[in-house]
């Protein structure tokens, strides 16, 4: 390339790699200027982005080069550990950080290896699939969690998105979607996952006149290109969608019976007596009715099942009451129904503060626009095919799901989409990412086509996580730290871990074993999770010894790493894979598949060396570096769609030492054959094949149903129950297991029970675009950026609620909630923010020495959100992220 | 309005352009007066001299201030290129040949005999007639400089410019004032104390309805409004201006008018002195708070307003702790 | 020759400033100095009150006022249209930032470093300083220049190219077939305050 002639650069290169400012972590191209990285752009041969990238990911160079970082590794030499106090920091060299870690992962592996617990930040989602997992299987320790992450979004969102769509999350298939109901998430209109790609597309939406329906409690930037902003109170998105079912069915009339019948368990007759499905004896498979031979039929008798949409079935009963074995049983869909009954408009209106003719009117427009028994015609490998067109669509994400009824208020969102058939269809809600897939075509691989359980309901053939979220796990006498065994709809909990009587559960619970060390991986849990007291005294400060990969020191090294190493960034390492598992944020839609890869730009400046690397340095002197590779090989199986071949499998005895260049190489020619190695990808960054339509709108072209009545939670509260009553557990929490049904309803949070009349504002938060977790608070260029927009770093407040409070904009203020933990900040006052509501952006309010960029900055809202049982779902275990707080003015 | 929306201010022109402005005018406004006063004959030598004295030395100090504004002060010799668009460099033009004119004025006035003679007298005529038509033009170019930027609202009226000249015809007035007085109390100054005085009177009226006048036209319109809401909120201006620099130098020039029988002589000269010290404060001050309350304009489309928000920036952090190295 | 301008789609623009970075990188531009910005604005009044963000850049006015004021004809207009700071030539006497009233050009007294006092310049921020010593410079006005080296090089200007809602097109305005001048047919783009008689090049298309 001609250098201008302006400029004194001699070698001016581009360099194919993936961004890693956040979970999305699109494909990338960077600038090598005389060998200094100076600007990203994004890479158009990549999928995830195919050009364009955002904010944060053309900030990045400010990441790598900040001075701040840490560049070599050091120890605390102040014993003492928690918030304020100075760890005393000294240099070490990394023979000495190695043995010193090695030394007490072998005591611990003495002790009892499961005292091992891995903390991880959810910004480096593609890493935590390798060094993590791989270190976690060859020690033997269950005990992980990504801090913050899941309790705040995923708990209740990814699992329940896994159950209806096999996949993190939804959206609207923008391509063809015409009216869709987004419940307060940024989807195409900020952060997130694949959030460029999204941008694109929903753009491309509006212009052809897609209309978007918006519920939030503030004019959020999806708000405010919404063709209608309806203000919601925070935490009520669940009524209101079982709202939205009750008028399509009860008011409306308008449900999608073929869909029904199909491609759910609506036809499945219920026992009155249990709620259980009547099962046929012999084979033990749920019942349905067929209308035509009058008679019961299993749910996959060839003479009831449409897999296509073109194959020809008897009708199913999706109402009335018909006799089996003696039993008067009725479909669930009759069931539900009746049970929605309850969410009239005007009961809704009382909880949401949506007015009730709104919910009907909208309830109309959505089942009007879903053009339900319309269908069009889709290229697929095996040719032409006729499927359902369902252009509707509801999604959300962490703002509707992260409150104490998440795991409700996801399934009932879906639901609306159930009900009039938009379901992985043409137009409809759709999976996201994309995460049905046949594969490279030599190769068959990633293959990721879901199939049905016996029961007929969906089940992901990948997975993020080792157990799928569907068929639950059976609920265990617990084994790790979080006793998330015993409770099989969870992924991670947190109200066990910084309960002050966390040790007398161990205890209780017989988990034989206590917290000993702790491995952090780039997360900054003293911040990311909740209240920061809490965290620190009663969780983080029970392990003897931790140990962080860090690129800065962040509050949480301050508070209690005692040794911290200097990661590297994503701009000086190889990861394997990126875009995929697909499931987590590979773009929707009919581009192109993507396989990104990471390669390093610049080799780890200073004494950096990269996670992945010193994990596996780490299991080499503890001995267990074979277990290591086996547990990779075990791991990419359930993640990257098939088993390793024979071939390029890693060695598992321990007599090879693999690099992780050699790593993603093996993987790369596993997937997509020989030709295609590191060597072939790294040219470009990924490797691409398409995607076949049927891969989209998989719905009609897969055996499987998903619930729309939830059968077995029921039985999975009756195990909870039984074990949680073995123990005593209520000595500790008094758990509600009456949500583990099978209908869906409406919780509320402490933000909606709150009777003292002083804590009158209903806060929440929101993500700004510039800002994933906490770490792009430190980046100067971020942070230019937020001050430019003027409510990044601000309290948003409603103008006359703060005029009857005698607050000014730009005034100082106090947060504090009924608990006494209170945050300070200053206000933007606006007309676009519900007037009972306050709005709060990112991981802010850092406080930390060694990030003065970041530091005092906006303000630091998790501090209000408690760990407790009172603000975790029962039957998710999300965290509750919106507070009921007084506010009034600081001095200064 | 909503306070949120406050536009962004002008930060580019600093304190430098004020004193640079402000010596333009009292230059330009000490020699017309010098100029007029040397027409108009017996009694008023001093004052024509005291003026010439200011004229020059003021244009002179005030532009090396416009040069240490500059950003690249070396290429100054570059400003006069574009006399036919820009107003700074027809500015420099007028204040060039001002500056000329002034120094030959004050050279043949102080330093030779010329003006005895019948030619010399008509020359130094021909050249201060000229050099009012220049200092008006210096006057008026410190206004109109303000008036043609586009970008900032308030100061986009026609009326900044006959401000800028009354204001600089006060200065001048008051710096001439100012000179007499630290001449000493030669025969005569008390009586041209108190016509400077009555006249300081004439032109300070004048000055105030010009700026009432400019202000209430300001709230016409949104963007003026918002600065003219600024310019009122400020202490600087209000008690600065408007009362130190305006009100308190008319009381005490109608002292001074009035109190030749009551007061000592001392006592007159000290209030005369301070009243145009005053009012030399309180034009500096003018033009001061007239540049930094320049806001940039609203933008406006599809019925929303942009402006480029005003808030307190974060200060510039702190160096903080470094990792160990 | 073409004269180039460009169209911004608000109903494609959501305000995520990926242009403003876009272009902090792509120009080096230091602390406080945005070329491409992005305001945001809201109108009405609870529940009917709705956000807006406006990106904005160097307008390239066929009537720039910038030089209209120039005292020393560095501010130029190209053959194509865009409107330059020759910087030899500028004396940085600000004018034209008085002058410009879309608020697009920036003049900075001196390079500072975006990290605090006293730290030694990373390797980036010695880049960046470089080259905005020898494309822009410190004391001088300086301006976005629709990417003129990029246009060199035949990209787009970094705004457009970043943009993740595609909410930017640029091109030749002459071209009647280009797809810039198709779009400000179509949609009816209008230019920013037109009263200002500047002329301007940058086209917007309405958010609703």
């Amino acid at each position: 390339m001609a250098a201008s002639p302006k400029t004194s650069v001699k070698k001016d290169e581009w360099i194919p790699t993936s961004c890693g400012q956040c979970y999305c972590m699109c494909g990338v191209k960077v600038r090598k200027q005389d060998g200094v990285v100076t600007e990203l752009a994004g890479n158009p041969d990549a999928p995830t982005g195919r050009g364009h990238i955002c904010v944060k990911g053309l900030a990045s160079p400010q990441l790598l080069y900040d001075p701040y970082r840490v560049n070599y590794p050091m120890k605390r030499t102040n014993p003492e550990k928690g918030l304020g106090v100075d760890p005393k920091w000294e240099r070490i060299s990394w023979d000495e950080a190695l043995e010193t870690i090695t030394k007490k992962l072998k005591e611990c592996q003495e002790r009892d290896p499961r005292g091992a617990f891995f903390q991880a930040t959810t910004t480096q989602a593609s890493e935590i699939r390798f060094g993590v997992i791989g270190f976690m299987k060859g020690f033997g320790t269950p005990n992980y969690w990504v801090s913050g992450g899941g309790l705040h979004c995923g708990n209740g969102a990814h699992f329940m998105n896994g159950i209806m769509h096999v996949s993190w999350s939804i959206i609207p298939d923008f391509a063809h979607c015409n009216y869709a109901l987004n419940f307060g998430c940024s989807k195409g209109h900020g952060a997130g996952h694949v959030a460029v790609q999204n941008a694109t597309q929903v753009a491309d939406a509006r212009a052809r006149g897609f209309k978007n329906v918006v519920f939030d409690p503030f004019q959020s930037a999806q708000a405010s290109k919404a063709h209608e902003w309806v203000p919601i109170r925070v935490g009520t998105d669940g009524a209101l969608a079982l709202g939205l079912v009750n008028s399509l069915l009860n008011e409306h009339d308008i449900y999608d019976a073929e869909y029904l019948m199909y491609k759910t368990n609506a036809p499945y007759l219920i026992r009155p007596s249990d709620g259980r499905y009547m099962r046929d004896k012999e084979t033990n498979n749920p019942l349905v009715w067929d209308t035509v031979d009058n008679c019961p039929k299993v749910h996959n008798d060839p003479s009831v099942t449409r897999v296509e949409y073109e194959d020809v079935a008897h009708e199913v009963a999706l109402t009335g009451t018909y006799k089996v074995d003696g039993t008067d049983c009725r479909p669930s869909f009759e069931l539900l129904k009746e049970h929605v009954k309850k969410y009239t408009p005007e009961y809704v209106e009382k909880i949401t503060w949506v007015p009730a003719a709104t919910i009907s009117r909208i309830a109309k427009e959505f089942g009007e626009a879903a053009e339900i028994g319309s269908t069009v015609t889709i290229q697929t490998s095996k040719g032409p095919k006729k499927i359902p067109k369902r252009p509707v669509a509801t999604h959300f994400f962490r703002g509707a799901q992260g409150h104490t009824n998440s795991g409700w208020t996801c399934l009932s969102i879906d639901m609306v989409n159930h009900i009039v058939g938009a379901a992985d269809t043409y137009g409809s809600a759709l999976g996201l990412g994309a995460s049905v897939g046949s594969g490279y075509e030599k190769t068959g691989k990633p293959y990721q086509i879901p199939y049905p359980c016996p029961d007929g309901l969906l089940v992901a053939k990948t997975w993020v996580y080792d157990h799928k979220p569907y068929p639950l796990r059976e609920p265990k006498a617990p084994t790790r730290l979080d006793l998330h065994d015993m409770f099989p709809t969870s992924i991670y909990n947190a109200f066990t871990i910084t309960s002050p009587r966390w040790f007398e559960m161990l205890e209780r619970f017989d988990i034989g074993y206590k917290p000993d060390v702790m491995i952090n991986f780039g997360s900054n849990s003293v911040m990311t999770m909740g209240n920061s007291e809490t965290v620190t005294e009663n969780f983080l400060k029970k392990f003897n010894f931790i140990f962080s990969f860090q690129l800065y020191i962040t509050e949480f090294e301050e508070a209690v790493a005692d040794i911290v190493l200097p990661d590297a960034c994503f701009l000086e390492r190889y990861t394997p894979a990126v875009s995929f598992p697909s499931t987590f944020s590979h773009p929707q839609g009919e581009d192109d598949w993507g396989w990104t890869i990471r390669q390093p730009v610049v080799e780890p400046m200073f004494e950096r060396r990269d996670f992945n690397q010193v994990m596996l340095d780490i299991c080499e002197r503890l001995g267990i570096h074979g277990k290591f590779y086996k547990g990779l090989n075990d791991s990419i199986g359930v993640r990257y769609g098939g088993e390793m071949s024979d071939k390029y499998k890693l060695v598992e005895d321990g007599s090879v030492r693999h690099s992780w260049e050699d790593i993603t190489d093996r993987l790369l020619k596993d997937r997509f054959g020989e030709e295609h190695g590191l060597e072939h990808v790294r040219k470009k960054g990924v490797f691409t094949w398409p995607k076949k339509k049927e891969d989209i709108y998989w719905k009609w072209n897969n055996p499987s149903r998903v619930p729309i009545y939830f059968e077995y939670f029921i039985d999975s509260g009756e195990k909870i129950d039984k074990l949680w009553k073995k123990y005593d557990g209520k000595d500790f929490f008094d758990f509600d297991w009456s949500r583990f049904k099978a209908l869906a309803d409406w919780y509320p949070c402490p933000t909606h029970t709150e009777e003292d009349p002083e804590y009158d504002m209903n806060t929440f938060y929101w993500r700004a675009v510039m800002h994933c977790n906490s770490m792009t608070q430190q980046n100067p260029w971020l942070d230019e950026c937020s001050q430019e927009d003027p409510n990044v770093y601000a309290i948003q407040m409603h103008v006359n609620t703060a005029k009857e409070k005698g607050i000014a904009d730009g005034d100082k203020v106090w947060l504090e909630n009924p608990e006494g933990h209170k945050v300070k900040g200053w206000v933007s006052l606006s007309e676009g923010i519900e007037p009972h509501h306050l709005a709060i952006a990112a991981v802010a309010g850092h406080w930390g020495k060694y990030m003065p960029i970041a530091k005092g900055k906006g303000t630091f809202f998790n501090d209000l959100v408690e760990m407790d049982l009172g603000h975790t779902d029962p039957l998710t275990f999300n965290q509750d992220i919106c507070a009921r707080v007084k506010i009034y003015k600081a001095e200064d | 309005m909503d306070p949120k929306v406050n536009g962004q201010l002008q930060h580019d022109w600093s304190w430098l352009i004020a004193v640079y402005l402000f010596l333009g005018g009292v230059g330009g406004g000490a020699y017309t007066i010098a100029a007029i006063n040397s027409f108009l004959g017996t009694g008023l030598e001093l004052s024509t001299t005291v003026g010439l004295w200011i004229g020059f030395p003021a244009l002179l100090i005030g532009t090396l201030f416009l040069i240490a504004d500059l950003g690249a002060p070396s290429r100054a010799i570059l400003a006069a290129m574009k006399p036919g668009t820009s107003w700074i460099s027809r500015g420099t033009l007028i204040i060039s040949v001002f500056m000329v004119l002034s120094f030959v004025h004050l050279v043949l006035h102080q330093f030779t005999d010329v003006g005895a003679t019948a030619g010399g007298s008509t020359l130094i005529d021909i050249i201060a007639i000229a050099g009012i038509v220049f200092a008006i033009g210096t006057m008026a170019y410190t206004g109109i400089l303000l008036s043609a930027s586009k970008g900032i609202p308030f100061w986009r009226s026609g009326v900044v410019p006959i401000i800028f000249v009354v204001s600089a015809t006060v200065t001048g007035h008051f710096a001439i004032m100012l000179g007499v007085v630290l001449n000493g109390a030669v025969p005569g100054t008390l009586t041209a104390l108190q016509t400077m005085a009555l006249e300081a009177v004439a032109l300070v009226v004048l000055e105030v309805l010009a700026i009432l006048f400019f202000l209430q036209a300001a709230f016409r319109q949104p963007d003026p409004r918002e600065s003219a809401e600024r310019i009122l909120s400020k202490s600087m201006f209000v008690v600065g201006y408007f009362i130190l620099g305006l009100a308190m130098p008319m009381i005490l020039m109608i002292v001074v008018y009035f109190s030749v029988v009551s007061t000592s002589t001392n006592g007159m000269i000290a209030f005369a002195a301070i009243g145009a010290v005053l009012g030399l404060i309180g034009g500096l001050i003018l033009r001061q708070a007239v540049l930094i309350c320049g806001a940039l304009p609203t933008l406006n489309i599809a019925g929303f307003k942009f402006r480029r928000i005003h808030r307190p920036k974060d200060p510039k952090p702190g160096i903080g702790l470094m990792p160990p190295t | 020759m073409p004269r180039y301008g460009m169209v911004i789609d608000l109903k494609r623009c959501y305000g995520c400033y990926a242009c403003s970075m876009a272009c902090k990188t792509a120009n080096h531009t230091p602390p406080g100095v945005f070329w491409a910005r992005v305001l945001m604005s809201e109108v009405g009044t609870y529940p009917n009150a709705v956000r807006q963000a406006l990106p904005v850049l160097c307008m390239q006015c066929d009537e720039p006022s910038c030089m209209e004021v120039c005292p020393t004809g560095a501010t130029q207009k190209r053959d194509d249209g865009i409107v330059i700071v020759d910087q030899d030539k500028c004396m940085g006497c600000k004018y034209c930032v008085m002058a410009c009233p879309y608020g697009s050009r920036y003049s900075v007294d001196k390079w500072e470093s975006y990290f605090p006092e006293g730290l030694p310049l990373s390797p980036l921020e010695e880049h960046q300083k470089k080259a905005w010593m020898e494309k822009s410079g410190v004391g001088v006005a300086t301006k976005c220049d629709f990417c003129l080296d990029r246009l060199a090089e035949g990209k787009l200007p970094a705004c457009v190219e970043a943009c993740p809602a595609v909410a930017r097109t640029f091109g030749d305005l002459d071209d009647p077939n280009s797809d810039i001048s198709i779009l400000i047919k179509k949609e009816r783009g209008q230019v920013l305050n037109p009263e200002f008689g500047n002329e301007p090049k940058v086209y917007y298309l309405f958010p609703r």
